[in-house]
């Protein structure tokens, strides 16, 4: 107390830490009040000393706050907020300022106004000037729209647009020039290119001749013929009791009509204008026609996706001559597919023209073309789910928009009604799995607008989140009531198709039926570079060169390629929907390489030194980091020539490739077989025909015909005579009991074919050919399917040897050589060859010495390369015997009574 | 008397036990037998001995017995992998009919305990499973012989042992299948999703950029698409080899036709579509954009060469795999 005499200095106090200062602090106090004690009591001693005490304990206090702060500071340095008496003061008004984003802030109609009508940019006409930025409206000035400018800066600078800028009346007038003569060119390649897609397709009608290919091409042919015949009422409700003998099959109801209804409205325009043409002709060259269409939609929709005309056109050349393509659409291919690929590309090309306007008049063609779809092909799923999932990628990306919003409600609302009057499809669309996704989306835009209408009302940031997170929650709460109405049966589940692209070992376990089709297996990969050649390893090239932009229109590219190649991977037919996207992502591949290397100029090193410079950070955050820097061009001549050169060499190969894999391989009709000789020259099988032939002229009217299913559309189109199964697989229970048939032992199959009525039975056998689509390695199949529903009765392991090989020779099993198919195919072939010499050629099997015999049918017609042989069941017996002891007696064979008794029970009603 | 009457009774009671004794016991006492066994521990532990008493006829009962070799010398995995399944279907058939209603034994004979009875019938493999059908009784059937399951598709799920049983045992209670829960994947799922979710809110920032940045979106399509076009679905579906020998000792890497490949053929040709992408995209992006004339040429010049080679690569693969294909380029013709 003493000590504290002089007066604090503050420099002294700064060296002391806080306890100290406390301390002295505490002291002053002390000191003060005993001196305010003193001044009561006393008065007159050192009055003057309480001034100074209060100075120092002001300047005590003050170094103790100041301190404080600056350890505050420090504490909060990194921080994000800083306490409000630690910020910078400033004044009262910049306080109170509104930030740089409110203060931009403009209503929404201001907005509009600003977009609509923009403050007009005039240029001066004779003086060569661009005045951009005047302002000032003047007689004869030439508006420039500010649109133009914008695009200008998102693109990459383009020479024309220099050009414009120079002497905008002149450069406007050469390029209209310049393209009414590129559009004529335009139109002339178009035609070229759709005379040459036709003209890829008709190697079969050449090599052959007019015929309708395959199977269910067979089917379709006949449904036009009734079409044509019966008119469009009658073909609506056509019940069909010649096939699924006894059931028949409502074929009205159950196909799409949009194929027959295509070719029955082109053969009726035809007559009209009085050129009368067979209306198998039009059937057998629709295919081709359309794919002439299909390569004008390519044009069209790759036309969307870059400024480049030459990738348009590239497109569509991949698209009319790809074999990826061709090998559904050869002359006399007539299935759905033949115009089902044009609906496909066309209707895409609608979407991405109606997304990128937000129109809804795209919008309804969009629609319209995809009922048209829906009409024609099972395949329009790929549409249902791929729309939806394009709208949804934009949704996640961020962009929505009122353009999706109108694009996408239009297609949904109309597309949804057109495809419901289809009545194979019916209700499907708001009962079946495959259609939610559409109608997910479409319940999710809804809330979309309406949240953005929302927001664009009350403008507050937290709100704005919780929105956010109320859509997200709605979603998730929408899955959560599909999942459960799913499980619950309100929807159905995926439909088994549908199904195994998802599971891919679901089919194989519950569905052998679909399993068994052979264009439904996996596809290897010499499969993808056989029908799409070098576009394989140019499509990626091309998806990469989307996501440059990453337009709208690119990230349906981007998905489309990925649902597309995944699809293409799992089923050999799905192909066919990948193809377009390849041809779509290759040609802006080769035509962006083609638009670099074409370019004569050439540029100069020293004046992108300096635009480097100049738009280094510049871009950058948005676009891929590859394409960060300004494109400068290629300086070497012989650079340019080389590469191309090398791709005139790519694009050759890439057409003799297509040439001569359509000439090969997709070509061939199948129903009339082509082999060479040992001279070279080409010999005709034609047993298929003959058989057919043979049954529509020897049996009566209404003989059924049994067979594997592969062939009932051809024998109901060919033969004319109804059959028990088709190809058509609707009823599986059905195939399985011809399964059943076919591989039971004649005692289990006769009461089955008596049952059903059946008077010929039909199989295909290549033993003699070495043809290896016969029956005989489609067995298995028949085998699996029938014990799906008969596994007590019917056992595939039984059809194989303990060593586990299928056989057909000496080794074959019991099962495998009682088996009603074994005892038809190979029935009296021994008699072809000396004996113990009878081989099996397709399976480079020996026979064994003594054939099969059959007692309850017999042979009835073999074709003359014995591929099909046709055999009549027999009646029942007049004696009333069964046809083993018939059959044995006839063969003088006569057996004790017992014994035949034991080994035949009488089982004529076994089921 | 009384002592007589006592002692012939008691006579009469052992005669009666030891009329019984070197004889059987009656189908429904051994029922009970091991009925009572299986309540306890479903199914019963059979040796030579009890094997033979359970499975003698008459019964007016049925067994269900699993021939199994559980030992790790037989090395059988078969075995291994039915028998939880099997143990699984005896007891929740065993808990669901205590009363024996559907009169059927499960039963497990292992190889070690019963070897006589293995060479008995001759067996060769494990597992076999028996279904003896009752010999008397309402249900008894034609013959007495032992229906045999067909393993051949591997081990099955129980559920797909119990329909078999059920088509053997028809109109008699079928106790369905209980499976116990499984807690420990419950608790493993709730932990590893809880920690998922606490791992992205943590790495959210710096996830973020990775999910908005196109390159990696770029990346993922591009290598999905390379994947799926070179084939890798049908590896997926058809189980196909990762490679084979040539026969002669070496490693044949593409396999021979059209229709067939390797797991490695297809990671090459993955690998060669791969190559040709990137050098296309070089072509038609990087090199245009170099600045300096020297530079510029020499990665033309290499990228330029790298397609060119690899494309005849591919064609000649490509011939390899399809005889009849003509066009080829000129590095390897």
């Amino acid at each position: 107390m003493s000590q504290s005499s002089g007066k604090v200095k503050a420099g002294q106090l700064w060296s002391k830490n806080k306890d100290e200062l406390t301390k002295q602090l505490g002291e002053l106090k002390t000191e003060l009040g005993q001196l305010r004690i003193q001044k009561i009591v006393s008065s007159g001693t050192k009055l003057t000393k309480i001034h100074d005490i209060r100075k120092s304990i002001a300047r005590v206090l003050t170094v103790i706050n100041a301190k404080q702060r600056a350890q505050l500071r420090l504490f909060y340095k990194d921080k994000k907020y800083l306490p409000l008496d630690l910020r910078a003061k400033q004044t009262r008004a910049i306080r109170r300022r509104l930030s740089a984003e409110d203060a931009s802030r403009v209503l929404e109609k201001t907005k509009k106004r600003q977009t609509h009508f923009p403050q007009r940019k005039f240029a001066v006409k004779n003086q060569q000037i661009a005045l951009s930025h005047c302002v000032t409206a003047m007689v004869d000035w030439k508006p420039l729209t500010s649109n133009l400018e914008r695009e200008g800066q998102h693109h990459e600078p383009l020479q024309h647009r220099a050009i414009m800028s120079a002497d905008p009346l002149q450069a406007l007038a050469d390029a209209g020039q310049g393209k009414s003569t590129r559009s004529v060119l335009r139109v002339l390649i178009l035609t070229l290119i759709a005379g040459a897609a036709i003209s890829s397709r008709l190697f079969s009608v050449i090599r052959f001749e007019s015929i309708i290919h395959e199977f269910d091409p067979w089917f379709n042919f006949r449904a036009t013929k009734y079409l044509v015949a019966n008119g469009f009422y009658n073909f609506w409700d056509w019940f069909d009791d010649r096939t699924w003998h006894p059931l028949g099959r409502v074929t009205g109801g159950t196909l799409y009509p949009g194929l027959m209804v295509t070719s029955g409205a082109i053969y009726h325009a035809l007559r009209a204008l009085t050129i009368p043409v067979d209306i198998r002709n039009i059937c057998v060259l629709l295919a081709p026609a359309f794919s002439g269409l299909t390569a004008i939609a390519a044009y069209l929709l790759t036309n969307e996706m870059t400024p480049s005309s030459s990738a348009g056109l590239l497109a569509a050349l991949f698209m009319g001559i790809t074999p990826g393509y061709i090998s559904r659409s050869v002359a006399g291919s007539y299935d759905n597919e033949a115009i089902a690929i044009f609906l496909l590309v066309f209707t895409f090309y609608l979407w991405i023209k109606a997304l990128k306007q937000g129109s809804m008049l795209w919008g309804a063609l969009c629609a319209l073309f995809y009922g048209y779809m829906v009409a024609s092909w099972g395949g329009y799923a790929f549409i249902t789910c791929l729309l939806p999932l394009h709208s949804f990628v934009l949704i996640c990306m961020g962009r929505y928009s009122t353009r999706l919003y109108v694009a996408y409600t239009t297609w949904y609302a109309l597309g949804t009604l057109a495809s419901m009057q289809i009545p194979f499809v019916g209700f499907l669309p708001v009962k079946t799995s495959e259609h939610m996704p559409a109608l997910g989306i479409f319940g999710f835009l809804q809330l979309l607008a309406f949240l953005d209408y929302v927001r664009s009302t009350i403008p507050s940031r937290q709100f704005q989140t919780f929105l956010w997170l109320f859509a997200g929650g709605t979603f998730g709460i929408g899955l959560l009531g599909l999942v459960i109405a799913t499980s619950a049966g309100f929807i159905a589940p995926w439909s088994g198709r549908f199904y195994s692209l998802w599971d891919t070992g679901y089919a194989k376990i519950h569905i052998p039926i679909i399993a068994s089709v052979s264009e439904h297996q996996p596809t290897a990969w010499p499969a993808f570079f056989f029908d799409l050649n070098m576009l394989i390893w140019l499509f990626p090239v091309g998806v990469y060169l989307c996501f440059q932009h990453l337009a709208d229109e690119h990230v349906f590219i981007v998905v489309y390629a990925l649902f597309g190649s995944y699809f293409a991977g799992v089923m050999v037919r799905l192909m066919l929907t990948l193809t377009p996207v390849v041809c779509v992502a290759a040609a802006i591949a080769i035509s962006t390489l083609l638009d670099t290397y074409l370019n004569a100029k050439t540029p100069k090193p020293e004046d992108h030194q300096a635009a480097k410079e100049g738009s280094d950070g510049k871009k950058g955050k948005a676009g891929l980091k590859s394409s960060d820097k300004p494109v400068v061009g290629v300086y070497a001549i012989w650079g340019k020539s080389l590469m191309v050169s090398a791709l005139a060499v790519y694009l050759l190969l890439f057409v003799l490739h297509c040439t001569w894999v359509t000439s090969n391989a997709y070509s061939s009709p199948s129903v009339v077989l082509a082999s060479r000789l040992p001279d070279g020259s080409q010999h005709i099988i034609d047993d298929y025909r003959e058989a057919y032939q043979w049954l529509r002229q020897n049996t009566r009217e209404d003989a059924k015909i049994m067979s594997w299913w592969d062939y009932g559309y051809q024998i109901g189109g060919m033969a004319d005579r109804p059959t028990l199964v088709d190809n058509n697989t609707w009823n599986n229970t059905h195939i399985a009991t011809v399964g059943k048939a076919m591989s039971s032992s004649e005692e289990v199959s006769y009461p089955i074919m008596r049952q059903h009525e059946v008077d010929y039975v039909l199989v295909v056998f290549g033993g003699l050919l070495g043809y290896s689509g016969d029956d005989i390695n489609k067995f298995l199949w028949m085998v699996r399917i029938a014990e799906g529903i008969w596994p007590d009765e019917v056992s595939e392991r039984a059809f194989f040897t303990p060593r586990g090989e299928y056989r057909v020779d000496g080794e074959a099993t019991e099962t495998m050589k009682n088996s009603l198919m074994y005892k038809m195919s190979y029935y009296n072939y021994n008699n072809l060859f000396p004996p113990g010499q009878a081989a099996d050629r397709m399976r480079g099997a020996r026979l064994p010495e003594v054939g099969p015999t059959l007692s309850t049918m017999e042979e009835a017609f073999t074709s003359e390369n014995w591929i099909i042989r046709i055999y009549k069941v027999k009646d029942l017996d007049n004696l009333g015997r069964d046809h083993m002891a018939a059959a044995a007696f006839d063969r003088g064979q006569k057996k004790k009574k017992s014994a035949s008794k034991k080994k035949v029970p009488r089982v004529l009603r076994v089921e | 008397m009384r002592w007589l009457s006592l002692f012939s009774l008691a006579l009469s009671a052992t005669g009666a036990l030891a009329a019984k004794a070197p004889g059987k016991k009656t189908p429904e006492e051994r029922f009970q037998l091991y009925h009572n066994k299986a309540l306890s521990s479903s199914p019963v532990k059979l040796a030579d001995a009890s094997y033979r008493e359970l499975t003698s006829t008459p019964r007016d009962y049925s067994v269900a017995v699993l021939l199994t070799a559980m030992d790790s010398r037989y090395g059988c995995q078969l075995c291994r992998e039915f028998q939880p399944e099997w143990e699984l279907l005896a007891r929740s058939w065993t808990n669901g009919d205590r009363k024996g209603e559907s009169r059927v034994v499960f039963g497990t004979l292992d190889f070690g305990d019963g070897r006589d009875v293995f060479m008995s019938l001759g067996l060769q493999t494990a597992p076999v499973l028996f279904f003896f059908p009752p010999s008397t009784g309402p249900h008894a059937a034609a013959s007495s012989e032992p229906v045999r399951y067909d393993f051949s598709g591997g081990a099955q799920a129980a559920d797909v042992v119990h329909n078999w049983l059920s088509k053997q045992l028809p109109d008699r209670p079928h106790p369905p299948i209980k499976r116990p829960i499984n807690w420990m994947r419950w608790i493993s799922t709730f932990v590893v999703l809880s920690g998922t979710l606490t791992a992205c809110s943590v790495a959210w920032p710096y996830v973020l950029p990775v999910i908005q940045s196109r390159t990696v979106w770029a990346a993922i399509t591009l290598i999905s698409i390379l994947l799926f076009t070179s084939g890798h679905m049908f590896n997926h579906i058809r189980n196909v080899p990762y490679v084979a020998g040539d026969g002669k000792g070496g490693i044949s890497y593409f396999a021979s036709g059209f229709q067939n490949q390797y797991g490695l053929e297809t990671q090459i040709v993955a690998a060669m579509y791969g190559v040709l992408a990137l050098s296309s995209i070089s072509l038609a992006i990087k090199v245009p954009r170099m600045t300096d004339p020297r530079n510029q040429g020499i990665a033309f010049a290499a990228w330029f060469g790298v397609l060119f080679v690899v494309y005849s690569l591919l064609l000649s693969i490509f011939r390899g795999k399809n005889p009849g294909y003509t066009l080829s380029l000129p590095p390897f013709m």
